[in-house]
């Protein structure tokens, strides 16, 4: 049971990544893509109506985590205190610029909360995968699962790789997102910046695969299959992009991310906190695990409203599909 | 300072500041959809009423929500060691409240503020419903895991002092839980009513958008009343007798009873002085607290000395915001009486001493709200989970004093930023009024 919770935690993650991920990456990209204030209003109205149901996968996630490991939650919460402190700064600047601007007509106010969403959500897709690179990596615990570390120590070499990766894998499939739900200059313009971005990303992506295989001293399990499917997705993607399909383009970058999560997955199992410090275990899903009655409770009652979720949301996802058109 | 202490000023300082925006989305969410289901039906005047109230609500909403995460983020940052104990219990109501309350309420809002015209209406009226539904929901489950710490239930102590779940529909269907819970939204409510009343009063007195603030008022003062009365009366006294039955200590601090006696008199007004375990100026209703905890007049009420001091909960504090709350809500049933007895009449409309105090009543109910639950989480100390765990104990043991007040300084900030915000935006769309044409940037319409 304690592994359909991991598989649990990590199907919600790959939903946020997924989800929230599109929007995250439409605002890193806006300022480079629409360059005018009524063309990042477009950007803005093109994932208005998701972003928030798309951010409560990442609520619902810690939620779970808190149900279905509660000793996981605890030391990580704790353990990771200033960064997560930061995250929840940052997702509040990125919440709060999205749900103000419209409020008032002006176009200093506008601009304003167009820089702050930009910057705020940038920096969350960095910290996210900055946050990915240490759990791959492992952190340092000690015997009771505590983070012995600094903050610093938490922006190494390798985390901030894995980071910049993350910038670029969501800056795609922002892309992707924008040329399928909007049409206008800026949607050009991301149309041109979808393969730019392709190439940094695949760059990026042999380096982190080159740094863990290095890491791990080229120990290969089952998992090596996983990264086949990871490029035949990434070649998908440029074929639909330079093909013009737009909805096969956004398609391709979700299965991509969700071959990333998988790996990601893979690679800690089963681990929730990997520890660096190999001489003890780090936190594994069998000690974090709660009785077998509170976990199969909540495995039922969140599986079942995941359920409800899912029938809802992609129906009133379908309702509300269509592009928002911005005229020159 | 001490660590446990910095975290708790953290925890009330930003749960009471977060707390201000849910009183307001449960307590106008059902106008919201009211409203709603009225323009979809042909109303006009609804439609933009809606659309006006919909605006309210969303700014609200916004701010309850990133006000919101930090919630759930702190139980695990700064509280570790009680999340680790108690995880298995308090989280499931947590993570229902995500899967079962926060999508619901998320994406319908998303189809209330951005459908219009791009979804069938009916869709469109039904996401009203739906918002509302998620919010009271929410409401259930955050309430639902503070019941679970004020009075604990469906669990067992495990061998290493764990507790371990042994059944949820035991958590989620305590007594405790759903009076506290109705209790709550009686208090929405009347915040609620007392926010659609005001806006109205505030319309009338000014001369404007007659119709639309005659309903407002209409609505709002006979909501006020009926759930001004609902929160004295079964949902107060009943949580009372919850109080009294888990909790007699608690009563004794929200009463200022020092000393346990038979035929206990009510204290209405009062200082506690605690040195001298006595109240300074009162002024006492003979046998009435015995025959409110008890129902009968000559009833032994314990005080305060039948504990040990340890055990007492801060008893100024606690006092202080239960007489604010029952004061308040007394006056609120006056208010709202006098109000829709004049409606009834037919001349509250034309009567501005009244729009006055319905304008002026506005921030009372949030004030109320806030008293009443000091009340009960002032009053649970010195536990955590009321009977197993103390608070000292619950703090993380990872987190230092330093720490938890560089975050708080940033919290304090960032929330002082958001208040000015949060009145400005309001201020400014009550002040251009529901008839008034939002201006919308200038993007064009949505192709299918």
């Amino acid at each position: 049971m304690s592994i359909a919770a991991f598989v649990l935690i990590g199907f919600m993650l790959t939903m946020y990544v997924l989800l929230d991920g599109y929007d995250l990456g439409v605002a890193a990209i806006t300022p480079f893509v629409a360059r005018t204030e009524r063309e990042r209003e477009g950007s803005m109205r093109a994932i208005g109506p998701f972003w928030n149901g798309n951010e409560v996968w990442l609520i619902a996630a810690g939620a779970a985590l808190f149900a279905l490991f509660p000793k996981a939650y605890a030391s990580s919460f704790s353990g990771f205190y200033l960064p997560l402190i930061i995250v929840l700064w940052l997702l509040m600047g990125r919440g709060v610029a999205m749900e103000l601007r419209s409020h008032f007509p002006s176009e200093i106010w506008h601009t304003f909360w167009d820089a702050c969403f930009a910057i705020s959500s940038a920096l969350l897709i960095l910290l996210f995968g900055v946050a990915l690179g240490n759990l791959l990596h492992g952190v340092p615990l000690d015997a009771q699962g505590y983070f012995t570390g600094t903050f610093a120590r938490l922006l190494n070499p390798y985390a901030l790789l894995v980071g910049l990766f993350t910038v670029t894998a969501l800056a795609l499939h922002g892309c992707t997102f924008l040329v399928m739900r909007t049409s206008g200059p800026a949607t050009e313009r991301a149309r041109r910046l979808a393969p730019r971005v392709w190439f940094a990303a695949l760059l990026l992506y042999a380096l982190v695969s080159l740094a863990t295989l290095i890491a791990h001293r080229f120990e290969l399990s089952w998992t090596a299959a996983i990264p086949v499917l990871t490029l035949a997705a990434f070649a998908w993607i440029y074929a639909a992009v330079r093909g013009g399909r737009e909805r096969a383009a956004f398609m391709a970058s979700s299965a991509w991310l969700a071959t990333l999560m998988l790996q990601a997955a893979a690679t800690m199992y089963p681990y929730l906190l990997p520890n660096l410090n190999r001489s003890i275990p780090g936190i594994s899903i069998f000690d974090a695990a709660p009785s077998p009655t509170a976990l199969a409770s909540a495995l039922t009652v969140t599986i079942a409203g995941l359920i409800a979720v899912l029938i809802y949301g992609s129906y009133v996802t379908r309702r509300l599909a269509g592009k928002v058109s911005v005229g020159e | 300072m001490d660590v446990v202490l910095a975290d708790r000023l953290q925890f009330a300082f930003t749960v009471m500041f977060h707390y201000l925006f849910p009183i307001t989305t449960m307590g106008i969410a059902p106008f919201v959809a009211f409203y709603t289901i009225k323009a979809w039906r042909g109303d006009r005047e609804a439609e933009t009423a809606a659309a006006f109230w919909t605006k309210i609500f969303a700014i609200n909403f916004a701010i309850g929500v990133v006000t919101g995460i930090p919630m759930e983020f702190q139980f695990g940052t700064n509280w570790a060691s009680f999340s680790s104990a108690s995880g298995a219990v308090i989280g499931q109501p947590l993570a229902m409240e995500g899967t079962y309350a926060f999508f619901l309420e998320s994406i319908f809002l998303g189809v209330l503020l951005y459908g219009k015209g791009r979804v069938a209406p009916a869709l469109h009226a039904a996401s009203g419903v739906c918002v509302w539904l998620g919010s009271w929901l929410s409401g259930f489950f955050i309430v639902a895991t503070d019941a679970w710490m004020q009075h604990p239930v469906g669990y067992s102590l495990g061998a290493d002092h764990h507790i371990r779940l042994t059944s949820l529909p035991a958590v989620l269907l305590s007594p405790f839980a759903w009076w506290q819970y109705l209790h709550v939204l009686a208090g929405a409510m009347v915040a609620g009513g007392f926010i659609i009343a005001g806006v109205g009063a505030y319309y009338l007195l000014s001369r404007r958008e007659a119709a639309l603030a005659r309903r407002f008022v209409y609505s709002g003062t006979i909501t006020a009343l009926v759930f001004s009365m609902l929160a004295i009366f079964p949902t107060g006294d009943r949580n009372s007798a919850t109080v009294t039955a888990y909790q007699p200590v608690k009563l004794a601090a929200m009463e200022g009873l020092f000393e346990s006696t038979n035929g206990a008199p009510l204290a209405i007004i009062g200082m506690p002085d605690v040195h001298n375990r006595q109240l300074i100026d009162p002024v006492f209703v003979p046998d009435i607290l015995s025959f409110l905890a008890y129902g009968n007049f000559n009833a032994n009420v314990k005080g305060l000395n039948a504990y040990a001091t340890e055990l007492w909960p801060p008893v100024e504090l606690t006092y202080y915001a239960y007489h604010v709350m029952v004061g308040l809500g007394t006056i609120f049933v006056a208010v709202a009486g006098l109000a829709v007895l004049w409606l009834v009449r037919k001349r509250l409309y034309d009567s501005r001493p009244l729009l006055w105090l319905l304008l002026l009543a506005m921030p009372f109910p949030y004030i109320a709200n806030e008293a009443g639950w000091m009340t009960t989480e002032v009053g649970r100390q010195p536990w955590i989970i009321y009977g197993l765990m103390k608070t000292a104990d619950g703090a993380s043991q990872t987190v230092v004093t330093g720490e938890t007040i560089f975050t708080l300084i940033g919290f304090v900030g960032m929330y002082f930023l958001l208040g000015v915000l949060f009145l400005y935006l309001t201020l400014r769309e009550i002040g251009l009024g529901p008839s008034h044409e939002g201006v919308e940037g200038a993007v064009a319409e949505v192709r299918a």
